[in-house]
Parts: C-alpha cells; structure tokens; sequence
C-alpha cells in the first residue's frame, strides 16, 4: 500500500524525521517497505533562485553563451555558462552554486570550458528531477526572491511508501492506521480529523431523505448498512491539494464526490459508496443475494455474470453494485448528479473475498472489506466524507440516517499478566513499559496488581489472546533491541529420521563413486509417464489442478529425470556422463498411491569417447556392485531375495540384460539395475549406451530397530578348498545352482566341519559343452572351528558331494 | 688373505653396473660363491690359517659373504625392475589426464541443506522427515490456517483429485490431498507423535503454485526447525539463529527480526541477515526467512498445554540461503542439472 508522508502529516508531526529514519520505524514495526518514492522536487541543498543580469556569445562556441547571475542581492554576480536559449536577461531561474548535487548524483564544480570560467549551473527541469524536459531552462513564474532555496519555490514534494500491510492489519491499510502505528513507536501525539457534524446531534426528522428505505435480506453478509442523503451537490474537480494526495499514491482524480470517497478510505480504511440518487429505481436500497446469472456491467466496463453466493446493493429493479467489491456503470456519480445517497457499511470478509475471487475482480474496497473494515467505524467514515462533500461541493444533508442492522460487538477483554510477557520474551522490562505501549495503541488497561484487564480497540480485531499482546509489546518495544545470548539446550538423545540418514549415506557414497547429484522437479508429463510406466494407473497420480502442460503427474521414477540431465549436458558438450539423484517418487498399486523414497544412478557411455586411453566400460556388474552398498545402507537384504532377469513387459530395461528384486507389497522395496533399451537412450538424444539402477523404498521399511550385534566366534583354522564345475542349462541364474550346491555341500559335511562360501569362478559356453547348457566352475572353501581339515576328511565330502549332484541334480560334472 | 677378500669385494661392487640379465646375474654370483667362486677357494683356505688367525680371519670371510650377498640383492633388484618395467611397457607422463570419470559432487542445495543441519545439530536438533504429499489439515488447520485463507486457495496450492487414495500417508478426516506448500506438515505430525520437549528440524521439496521464472519456482526446497519445551522464549529463538547465521555466513553476521505475520507463530518475525559476505549481495540487510513463537492455536491442534509449553519455530528456504552464498542469480539452474553449473560446488566428502 502507498503511503504520502505529506498526507500522513495531516495525524502526526513527523517533520523531525527524516524518510531514513521513518523507513526503518515502517520495518521495524512490520510494515515492510518494499519501496521510496519520491515526487515533485527532491530535497536540494545549494540550489537557489538567480537572476540572469546579461547574456553574451562565447568567443569561442556558438552554441554556449556566458551570462552574469546573480544569487545574492549583496554580492557580486556569478558567471554561468549556458547551453539553452529560452532564457532571457531579467528571468528568473533556478541555479545550482558550486559545491551542489542535483538529483543523479551530479556535482557541480567551478569548470573553465575554451577558456571561459563557469561557477555553477542553471538548471533545466530534468536537471532539476522535474520532468523531461532537458532543452531549456526552467523558468520561474511569479518572480520569487532571489537567493530563496529551490525547494521553497516548490513545497509539494513529497515522499512516497510503498509498504506491505500483512493481511492480520487491516487497520493499517490507511493513512491513520500507520499514522497511529508511528506515534506509537516514537511517541507522539496522533491527530484525528475533526468532525464538523456533531453525530450526536443528528436530526430526525426534517425534510425526508432521498430513498425511502434500506432492507437487508442477507443480514449474514451484511450486519451494518448505514445511508446519508445529500442533497444538491455540485460535481466538480477536486481542490488541488486533494488531487495532489490521490496522484500521490496512484489514484487517477475522478471528480470531487468520487474522490472524496476514495480519500477516506485511505484516510480512514473504510470504503463508502456514493450513489446518485436518481439513479436508484423505486427510491429504494435492497441489500441481497444475487440472483444466479443475474449480470452488471461493472465500472471497469465489464460484464459480469454473478451466482447466488455474492451479495449485491440493489435498488427495486436491478443490481447496482457488487457488495464492497465494484460499483455499476448504471448507479455512478458523474457531471450531472446533484443528489448522493452515501453508503457506509460492514460486510462478512469471507464473503467478499469469496466474490473477489469468484469474479476475478479485487478493488481498495473488495481489498479492505474482506481482510475486515473497522465494525465500529462506519458512522464516522461517512460523517467525514459528507464534512469533505459540503465543503467542496457544497449541498446539505437531508432526512435521518438510515441504519439497519448494528455494529458488529467486538467487545474483547483479554487477562493477562505482565509477567506472562516477559517469560514468553526471556528478557525483562517494566511493567510501565508494557502499559505505555498497550496504551499508545489505544488499548484499555485496567490492572489490580499482576492481573490486568486489555481491551483493546474495535479496530484490532486480531489481538484476542494474551500471546497476541505480548507481540504488539515486543513489536513496539523493539525486536532489534532483543538482547544477544548463547544458545543453551539440555542434552536430547534423538537421532535423524531414518530416510534423511541415509540419503545423506547414499548421495555421499554415489558421489565418492565419481558421480554427480542432480535435482528434478518431481512433476511430470503424462505423456512420458504412459509411454514408460505405462503399467501404471495414471490417474491416482494426476494433479487436480497443475500450472504446467508438462508437469501435470507425480513422478513415479527417477530415471526419466536423470536422462533429461544427461539429454540437456550432452546437447551443451559438458563431459557429464554419471549421475544420480535422491528423492521421492509415487507408486500406484491397486489404486491406492506410495510415496517412496528413491535413489536413482545412470553412466552414460557415449558411442565415440575422447579419452586419450581406453578403459573397460562400465556394465552390468558393475551396477549390480553399487546398488548392493546403496541397498545395504538401507538395511534391505537383496541376496535372500534374489535377483530376476527383467523378461520383457517393462520398458525402460532390457530383456537379457538387466535385473530386478523386491516387491513393494511383500518386501517393502523394488529395485532394478542393467541396460536401458536402445528405444529409451534414442528418445532422449542420446547416442550411445546407458546403464544405471533405481531403488525404491517404502519409508516405514527403513529404521526397523536392529538391535545390538553379538559377535560369532570364528576358526583359526587354515581352510581347504575344492573346485567343482558343473554343467547346467543356460537359462539357469547361476545363483540357483550355487545355493543349491551349497545346501547340498552342508548336508554332504554334516557336523563335521563348516562349508564356509561357496562361490562361481567360471562361466563357460562353447566348445566341449553341449548346446544349450552353460559350465558353471565353483570354488568350494571348508573349514572346521577345532583344527586344520586333513586332504582326507575333505576328500571324502568333496567325492560324497559329487556323488550327491550326479544322482539328484539334472546337473553334470565335467572334468 | 685380508687383502684378497677386499679386493673381491670391491671386484664384486665395480662389477654391478654391467650385471643385465639373468643369466649374467648367474654367472657373476658363480664368479663368487660357485663351486669355483673365489669367496668359496677362499672359504675353504681357512684350513690353512694359523690356528690363533682363525676367529679373526672366520669373522671377515662372514662379513665378506654379507657384503656379497648385498652386492647380488643389488644386482637382482635392478634385473627385476627391468623386467617388470618392461612387462608393463612405456613409463607413464604423469602429465596426462586419468580416463576415469572426473569427482563426483553432491548438489549445491545438498551441501547447503546439509551444512545447515550439520550446525543444528551440533546445537541438539535432529532431522525429522515427512510426506511431500500431505493433507490440508497438516498443511494448514492444524496451522491455525483458517479455510478461507488465501494460501489455501487452488490458485497458490498443488491439490489431488478429491478420489485420490494414499496408503503410506493419512489423513486427519475427509480432506484433500496436496503437495506440502511447506515443511511444517513435519512438524504437526512429529508432535502427534510424541511429547515435548521436541527439537527437530525438517529439510525438504515444497510447492507452490508459482509460474518458474529467475526467482520463482513451483517446486522448491525449505529447512524448518521447531523447539518446544517449558520455558522456551524469543531469546532462544535470535539466539539459536544467530548462531545458525554466524556459522552459515561468517562470524561478522548480524541477525535482525522484523515483526511480521504468520498464522502458526505468535509472536511472528522475518529474519535479516547482514555481513560482510552478504553486503556483496548489494543489500545491508537481505532476508532469509520467517520465524516466531508456536502459536498457542497449533499446540491446541496437537494437544499440548500451552500453559506449561512454548515453542520457536522458524524456516527459510534452501534455495534462497543458496543464492545468496553463492552469489547465484537465477533460481533456475538449480532444476537444470548443468555440469558447468554444478561442478562449481565440489565438496563432496567434507559436508
């Protein structure tokens, strides 16, 4: 909201401050000031009226002349140097002494151009900050005194706030409201503006107003409606000063009545509505429901088409406005009105806002009434305008006042004691203070001893409760004069949320492998997610009302956002080739949506490479190794699990080369690693290779208490070691075969001793073995807990085991 | 003898030099210490020494195998490093770049993220986590939010369809679901959990309904702390921010409150910040965020006794607190994964 500092002179003397120093008391008290302007003639120091006593050519340029310029009556003439041509000896103009800044920061020295001295500057009203107009010299009317500073020749300048009431402020939204918040702060009187009527002497009776009556039918949304007639205006322009205020904060001067209305709702907050009379059919004022679909053609020349929700202010026929939002073009004052039907009323603010938004449509007026208006302020908004009316547009007022319905009671008391407030503050004042600042916000304070009773203004409908006072205290007090202290905590033995330990352990781990953290917005198109995870339910992920054509579902992987990272640094040559990102992604099973926690890995391995030295290319495997460290991070136990080969169906990975384990629902988690198909790395641009590996996790699964280890006791013993190779199919995981293996080794050892690991040393295919089947060569480790094996003793299990595999496995031993 | 034994060993030493390959090596420790080897005639000449001779003549033959010993090891050593220097071909320019990938980093708003809870916690906090995807009573009802408020509006708020079913986050009764216009859902549901005294801060991605453009964006990312316990008050909270400020951004900063208004804190401020560091910004004070004492409305909404708690709480966004470390214009290239962009901000172990 704009602020004038001359119109704000009108409550409070503030000519002891400087704009500095009101700027930081608007900050400091919490309005921010987003803005200074200032208007008219800046503040010049060294700046006076001169007169020119003579113009001559410059000997050596044309275009310059020289003139001697008096600016003191008792001193000798200055000479001046001069470009403009408007001028003529006798004028009266404004010059600039040496020593001197005009606004831009340009100083003035004493200067010597082709040989000619110069001591100062006339000035052109540009130079001056006073319009555009840079050709000649401004000359002064009315031949002011020479020597008077510049600014007194122009007093109306002005310093503009632009500032941000917060919505809890509505009573701020006016030049008393701030008026009243500044001589709180630095303690000075604030002065109301004098009614000429005096409301307690109001006739009732005398000639009749100018409508017969007002009838509320919402009383909901409209508890006080109060109407003055005026009879006999004249509409006219403002008096300058008035148009001066309202340009002064962006308002355009309409004519005298309009603008009246509009200077007390910025004077005071309350937004008024003058009527023309004998515009309003059946003499007669009807505050009602809109009918649905009922229109009015607003002020701004639109037609709006208005629903049962909104409240209107009709005469008998039809709506002339829309309730505290926007008069009609229909019911407007202009040249030729001479009688005012003066609204002041209370509406329900949610109701306002409510139509405010429903239209599209915010005003001064929608903006006050739906954060909440003064409920006792009505009488006196309108008693003011009609003072201002009769003033500059002469009439009188005629008929009582009509009210129907009544203030809102805001009767408010709130017990509190003093000593509430310095416990929630951590620091002490007196109590004096306290009621010293209470006071000068016009609150009432009646104490006995540490029990007080607040009540505070009708206007301050948000403090109610006694935190609310201790915040007008230390706003008041000074939130910059909280004094400084150590933090001091007592010990809390908590630790960090499961999934925010280990992303910090998986983000730090993946980029220790050498790649890079990536974020993506975690919005999607539909159009990728259906391509990709077309598997899925789309709709249980579908925002109900996204901004962006391309961002309309929740992500559901974070794959397609690591490609788009690869994508845009591949177009730009950057060198990146491994990322990663952690973060959340949606699943959606049986409808219903997971927000699981995910991380995400992908090498691009592009078709030419540029390294000066080859290197063997990251694989499957290699995959598979760091999405076992992510996964034991997270405690989750793969190996039991086991991993599957992706058989077709999904369409990120490829069949044959990639992987999968988990299950959300029995396992709590998923995760993939392998290749992306081809169709994949081509629709993102990319010509080469790319691999990588995606968890996710249902939160609840991470953080399971696991308990204290107990340690195992281990042999001391050397172990002794057996290599079986087998032939198998080739479609078998060599998994199944190892564990297999292994379950039969244990049986084949019994308790005599331990088969430690079981592990595959060979894979293979081609000559000698039969097509079709695959040769799978394990190392088999044994040891015992009480001494070194003998050959013997092994031997033994290892040929029992041979034995063992030829008669109940479909497998074959080869030699 | 005392002479013959040292001029074999300095024999031997002159020797090394010309000693290329195996077989060479051999035939030079056989010029020694074969059958032949001059060490070994000399070894057996001890029978010819007097008797009283011996035990000196023994210790310098002794000496002289060791010394020879040393001679061959030498000799070996250079074989083998030649060999094996060979095997693996040219020497190296130390000068050429390693093939393998470049250092990986973490994200700059990780590093910011985390730097910002290494500090809290080194004061007590501890990282609370929760949904993005919330309902209106965590996101707002229980902050004193009341319905008709404008930040609730579809305008400014990312809602689900009035069906959509989440299994792994619950409502309160019948209300929408929404993307989190901030982290405090975290802190409403931390304290529905459990009892005071709770201290906890909540990292996480936000959204708000805002077209992206250099200092907007729909999806961001906030840190929020919350500390409830008897006798919490408004010194606490500058001074748990002002250390937060000193450690963030050196320990010239100054903090300053501004009152301001929030729903869920009573008491509320914005939070400046001035240093020297910030002044680069261009500004003397810059904003970081809002803060204030829990509004006793939101202790209701959890079931704590506001006359025997109170609470600071107090949010800032990452992204913001970036931008001003660093010096960066355009809250955009925090979402465009840009290497050149991202590799600037390389500590990846030390946050």
């Amino acid at each position: 909201m704009l602020i004038s500092l001359n119109w704000l002179g009108n409550y409070i003397d503030l000519s002891d401050k400087t704009g500095e120093e009101i700027a930081h008391a608007l900050n400091m008290l919490g309005f921010e000031v987003e803005a200074v302007g200032e208007t008219g003639l800046p503040q010049l120091e060294k700046v006076v009226v001169g007169q020119v006593l003579s113009r001559d050519r410059h000997p050596n340029a044309d275009r310059l002349g020289v003139c001697r310029v008096t600016v003191d009556e008792t001193d000798a003439p200055l000479q001046n140097l001069c470009g403009a041509s408007n001028y003529r000896v006798g004028d009266r103009v404004p010059v600039a002494l040496v020593g001197s800044t005009l606004p831009g920061g340009h100083k003035i020295d004493a200067t010597e151009l082709r040989g000619v001295k110069s001591f100062g500057m006339m000035c052109s009203p540009l130079e001056m900050g006073l319009g555009e107009d840079h050709e000649g010299l401004l000359i002064l009317d009315g031949e002011p005194e020479i020597g008077t500073p510049i600014n007194r020749v122009f007093p109306d300048s002005d310093t503009v706030f632009d500032l941000e009431v917060t919505p809890n402020r509505p009573d701020c939204l006016s030049h008393l409201g701030i008026g009243r918040e500044l001589a709180a702060y630095f303690g000075k009187e604030l002065v109301y503006p004098e009614l000429k009527t005096d409301p307690g002497h109001l006739p009732s009776t005398g000639p009749s107003a100018l409508i017969e009556g007002v009838t509320v039918l919402s009383p909901e949304n409209c508890p006080n409606y109060i109407a003055y007639s005026i009879r006999g205006v004249k509409i006219a322009p403002s008096p300058d000063w008035l148009q001066g205020y309202l340009r002064a904060v962006d308002q355009r001067p309409i004519n005298n009545v309009v603008d009246i209305t509009n200077f007390v709702l910025l004077e005071l907050g309350q937004p008024l509505h003058a009527f023309d009379a004998n515009k309003i059919g059946g003499r007669e004022i009807i505050v009602r429901q809109a009918q649905e679909g009922e229109t009015i053609v607003t002020l701004d020349n639109k037609e709006r088409i208005l629903n049962s929700d909104m409240l209107v202010i009709a005469d008998a026929e039809k709506p002339l406005v829309v309730a505290g939002v926007m008069g009609s073009v229909e019911a407007e004052v202009d040249e030729n009105t001479v009688d005012i039907v003066l609204e002041s009323a209370y509406f329900n603010p949610p109701n306002i806002r409510k139509t405010s938004r429903r239209l599209g449509l915010s005003s001064d007026s929608s903006y006050r009434f739906e954060r909440g208006v003064d409920p006792n302020g009505a009488d006196f908004a309108a008693l003011r305008a009609i003072d201002l009316i009769m003033e500059m547009a002469g009439g009188e007022r005629v008929g009582p006042v009509i009210q129907t319905g009544a203030e809102p009671a805001v009767e408010r008391e709130i017990a509190i004691s003093p000593q509430y407030i310095r416990n929630l503050a951590g620091f002490d004042f007196p109590d004096g203070r306290i009621r010293e600042v209470l006071r000068a916000l016009e609150c009432a304070v009646r104490e006995r001893d540490d029990h007080w009773k607040v009540e505070p203004p009708s206007w301050r409908g948000d403090l109610y409760r006694p935190a609310d006072l201790a915040e007008e205290f230390l706003r008041l007090y000074g939130s910059d004069r909280i004094p400084d202290a150590p933090v001091a905590m007592s010990g809390m033995d908590h630790r960090d949320a499961p999934v925010a330990s280990l992303a910090r352990q998986h983000s730090r781990y993946l980029a220790n492998r050498h790649f890079q953290e990536c974020i993506n917005y975690s919005l999607r198109s539909e159009d990728e997610i259906s391509r990709w995870f077309g598997h899925l339910d789309l709709d249980p992920l579908r925002l109900e009302n996204p901004i962006a054509s391309d961002q309309t579902h929740l992500r559901v992987s974070l794959i397609p956002g690591l490609l788009d990272a690869l994508k845009f640094n591949r177009a730009r040559d950057t060198g990146l080739e491994r990322v990663f990102e952690v973060g959340n992604i949606f699943h959606e099973r049986e409808r219903r949506v997971y927000e699981l926690f995910s991380v995400a890995f992908l090498v691009f391995i592009p078709d030419r490479t540029t390294s000066w030295k080859k290197r063997e290319a990251f694989d499957f495997y290699s995959a598979k190794s760091i999405m076992e460290v992510l996964a034991k991070a997270a405690g989750l136990d793969i190996e039991s699990i086991g991993y599957r080969t992706v058989d077709g169906g999904g369409s990120l990975w490829l069949q044959g080369h990639s992987a999968s384990v988990g299950t959300l629902t029995d396992d709590g988690f998923e995760a993939q690693i392998g290749r992306l198909r081809f169709k994949v790395v081509k629709e993102w641009d990319l010509e080469g290779d790319v691999l990588g590996g995606s968890l996710e996790i249902l939160p609840a699964k991470l953080g399971e208490d696991e308990g204290l280890v107990t340690y195992r006791p281990f042999s001391q013993f050397p172990p002794a070691a057996k290599d079986l190779a087998l032939v198998v199919d080739e479609s078998l995981l060599a998994e199944t075969v190892r564990c297999q293996l292994g379950k039969m080794a244990r049986q084949v050892a019994g308790k005599r001793f331990d088969l430690e690991a079981v592990s595959v040393f060979d894979v293979y295919k081609g000559e000698g073995i039969p097509k079709g089947k695959k040769s799978l060569a394990f190392n088999l480790r044994f040891r015992a807990n009480d001494r070194t094996l003998t050959d013997k003793e092994v031997g033994e299990v290892f040929s029992a085991l041979q034995d063992r595999v030829e008669a109940s496995t479909p497998y074959r031993i080869r030699n | 003898m005392e002479d013959t034994l040292k001029a074999l060993i300095s024999e031997a030493e002159e020797g090394i030099p010309a000693v290329r390959t195996r077989p060479e090596f051999e035939a030079f420790k056989a010029r020694y210490v074969g059958p032949h080897g001059s060490l070994t005639r000399a070894m057996r000449g001890i029978k010819q020494v007097p008797r009283e001779d011996k035990p000196r003549i023994g210790k310098l033959l002794n000496r002289t195998k060791k010394r020879l010993e040393e001679v061959f090891e030498v000799c070996l050593g250079a074989i083998e490093d030649g060999e094996q220097a060979a095997k693996w071909g040219e020497a190296i320019d130390p000068s050429l770049p390693s093939p393998d990938p470049p250092p990986g980093n973490l994200h700059p708003l990780t590093q910011v993220r985390e730097e910002i809870n290494r500090i809290l916690k080194s004061v007590g906090f501890a990282v609370a986590d929760g949904p993005e995807v919330d309902t209106e009573y965590f996101c707002f009802d229980a902050l004193n939010t009341p319905e008709d408020h404008p930040a609730r509006d579809e305008q400014d708020t990312f809602y689900l369809p009035a069906q959509a079913k989440f299994a792994n986050v619950n409502k309160f009764s019948e209300e929408r679901y929404l993307l989190r216009t901030h982290t405090s859902t975290v802190q409403i549901r931390t304290m529905l959990r459990q009892r005071p005294p709770v201290r906890i801060i909540s990292p996480g991605r936000c959204y708000r309904r805002d077209t992206t453009d250099a200092t907007h964006s729909a999806s961001f990312t906030q840190v929020e702390g919350l500390y409830v316990d008897k006798g919490v008050t408004v010194r606490d909270l500058k001074a748990v921010l002002d250390f937060l400020f000193k450690s963030l951004f050196g320990s010239d900063t100054r903090s300053r409150f501004r009152p301001h208004f929030f729903p869920y804190t009573e008491p509320s401020y914005e939070m400046d910040a001035s240093s020297a560091h910030l002044k680069k910004v261009g500004k003397e004070w810059v904003e970081l965020g809002g803060c204030g004492m829990v509004d006793p409305n939101v202790f209701a909404a959890v079931g704590y006794d506001p006359e025997v708690y109170s609470g600071y709480a107090f949010g800032f966004g990452i992204e913001r607190c970036a931008m001003i470390l660093y010096g960066i214009d355009d809250i955009r290239y925090f979402y465009q994964n840009d290497y050149r962009f991202l590799r600037q901000f390389g500590h990846p172990v030390s946050c």
